[in-house]
């Protein structure tokens, strides 16, 4: 695809790589368009100083809200299981796959972020340090969520009060956890200025050819070209 | 936590109690509460006279039937009238997010059933198990909770709870909290000493920060179903006091933390550099 460049007459060719499917694109946008509410209308039970609207029948719709947005959420890994089984479970594998980089990422990941040094950031696959991070909190909580929030739904009165206790305190807790990763992921996919393309890709599901080779190396090149790149450009720097 | 000025008590003299269920009856009465629904709340013949088998949305006390080998007095038949023991340290005022449950005059534990969203909190960290949801639509999660609030009409315009009025047996007495411990204590002495119930004890006067109903008992808490030294949820206190205070400062810090990478990384970030 060719780019035009604003007043003149001259054009860019840009290579796209494909990165997501159509069916993972959408299943991302209903996963975040039922977060947000289950958000929302958690934090209503959650933060004391919002009891007004936890009263009464407003209360009473902000909990079937919460119900209703609950079964979309806890449909979207269902749907992509039963869909594209083969994708999940590769991306499962890659979530779950950290290396020596990964230290090397999380060292470098402030100054890069925040000070936008990036020629120390090491090579990584398709899914960077953060991102694979993101996604095994996002496995956990999904697990936790389904567990502890389907116990308080139907469970209540059948199971025994101590461990309903224990089910609200944890989803509490996974609520923290995965609301805080989810400001800090909408802050560096939506916010952050160099990161545009992450959005630009879970739009229309594509990166462009400089932004893989530059963010995601070992995927571009494979990993054992992207690994001799990186100790080669490290062993000049130690002579 | 209700402070112990001005609290009134309600006296349960199990001794006295004759099961004759009065108290039930004259609950649902002042309170409007249906009794048998055809279909819905029947009544069940469990080869006791206990009825119904437990507290529900709309039985608020109702007296259990307890048989208990008393090593003194051999085979006792027990009686308890269960309800709300308006605690002192009240755990389902702490869980309530609604505000429906509140410590009220007197040291009632009010329930404003206007409030209710029905989420049933209550009902799952009450460390006596009395709320009661009423789940009209589980899919929905529709519902209303409800228990003993002492008839608050009635006590705070000088009146007796109407189980207390109806009493036939003098078992139940209404008043300053304080003059109900003195004559639970004098009823005690009197069973112990004159009456032959040498293991007779008060129930309430220290638990959870001192109950609102205040038992004379014959027999061992334990043996009415009582727990013996009732404890505040440990969860509640972790939920409400540590994860949700140090939830919303996380969150807090994660929005400021976020604010000042961006406006760092808008100065220092190049783009003609990265691209």
């Amino acid at each position: 695809m060719s780019v035009r460049l604003r007043g003149t007459d001259s054009a860019i060719a840009i290579r796209w790589i494909p990165k997501y499917t159509t069916l993972e694109r959408a299943l991302h946008w209903v996963h975040t368009a039922s977060f947000i509410p289950l958000v929302l209308t958690g934090f209503v039970l959650f933060a004391p100083w919002l009891q007004p609207v936890a009263q009464s029948e407003a209360g009473t719709h902000i909990r079937l809200i919460h119900r209703l947005a609950a079964v979309f959420f806890g449909g979207v890994p269902i749907v992509y299981t039963l869909l594209q089984p083969r994708r999940m479970l590769m991306n499962l594998r890659e979530f779950l796959s950290f290396s020596k980089y990964d230290l090397l990422w999380l060292k470098g990941a402030i100054p890069y972020y925040v000070l936008g040094r990036h020629e120390d950031m090491p090579p990584q696959p398709r899914f960077n340090t953060g991102e694979r991070l993101t996604a095994v909190v996002m496995v956990l909580g999904t697990v936790t969520f389904g567990i502890t929030g389907l116990s308080m739904w139907f469970l209540k009165g059948i199971m025994p009060t101590w461990l309903y206790q224990v089910m609200v305190l944890f989803h509490d807790l996974m609520f923290i956890v995965t609301f805080a990763m989810f400001m800090v992921h909408f802050y560096l996919a939506v916010i952050h200025p160099m990161m545009w393309q992450s959005l630009v890709s879970m739009r229309y599901g594509v990166v462009s050819e400089s932004y893989a080779r530059e963010h995601h190396t070992m995927w571009y090149y494979g990993e054992k070209r992207a690994k001799e790149m990186w100790e080669q450009r490290h062993k000049g720097e130690e002579h | 936590m209700s402070t112990n000025a001005n609290r009134y008590a309600m006296y349960i003299d199990a001794s006295k109690c004759m099961a004759c269920r009065g108290c039930q009856v004259a609950c649902k009465q002042w309170n409007d509460n249906r009794g048998y629904i055809p279909g819905v709340r029947e009544t069940q013949n469990i080869g006791s006279y206990e009825n119904p088998l437990s507290l529900d949305p709309q039985t608020w006390t109702r007296i259990r039937f307890i048989e208990y080998d008393d090593p003194d007095r051999g085979l006792q038949w027990l009686f308890l009238k269960q309800g709300c023991m308006h605690c002192g340290e009240a755990a389902c005022v702490e869980a309530c997010p609604t505000g429906a449950l509140k410590y009220g005059p007197n040291g009632i534990i009010t329930y404003e059933r206007e409030l209710c969203n029905g989420c049933g909190y209550c009902s799952q960290f009450c460390p006596f198990g009395i709320p009661q949801l009423e789940v009209t639509n589980l899919v929905t999660g529709e519902a209303k909770s409800s228990k003993c609030f002492f008839c608050q009409d009635r006590t705070t315009n000088g009146l007796k709870p109407a189980c207390v009025k109806t009493c036939p047996a003098g078992a139940l007495d209404w008043g300053d909290r304080e003059e109900m411990v003195t004559k639970a204590k004098a009823r005690v002495d009197r069973l112990k000493n004159e009456l032959g119930f040498p293991r007779a004890n008060v129930y309430g006067e220290t638990q959870l920060g001192g109950l609102g109903r205040l038992y004379v008992l014959t027999a061992p808490a334990e043996a009415y179903g009582l727990p013996a030294d009732p404890k505040f949820p440990v969860m509640g206190t972790l939920w409400q006091k540590v994860v949700q205070p140090v939830g919303q400062a996380v969150f807090g810090l994660t929005v400021v933390g976020a604010i000042a990478a961006f406006f760092i990384a808008r100065r220092n970030v190049h783009m003609e550099e990265v691209e």
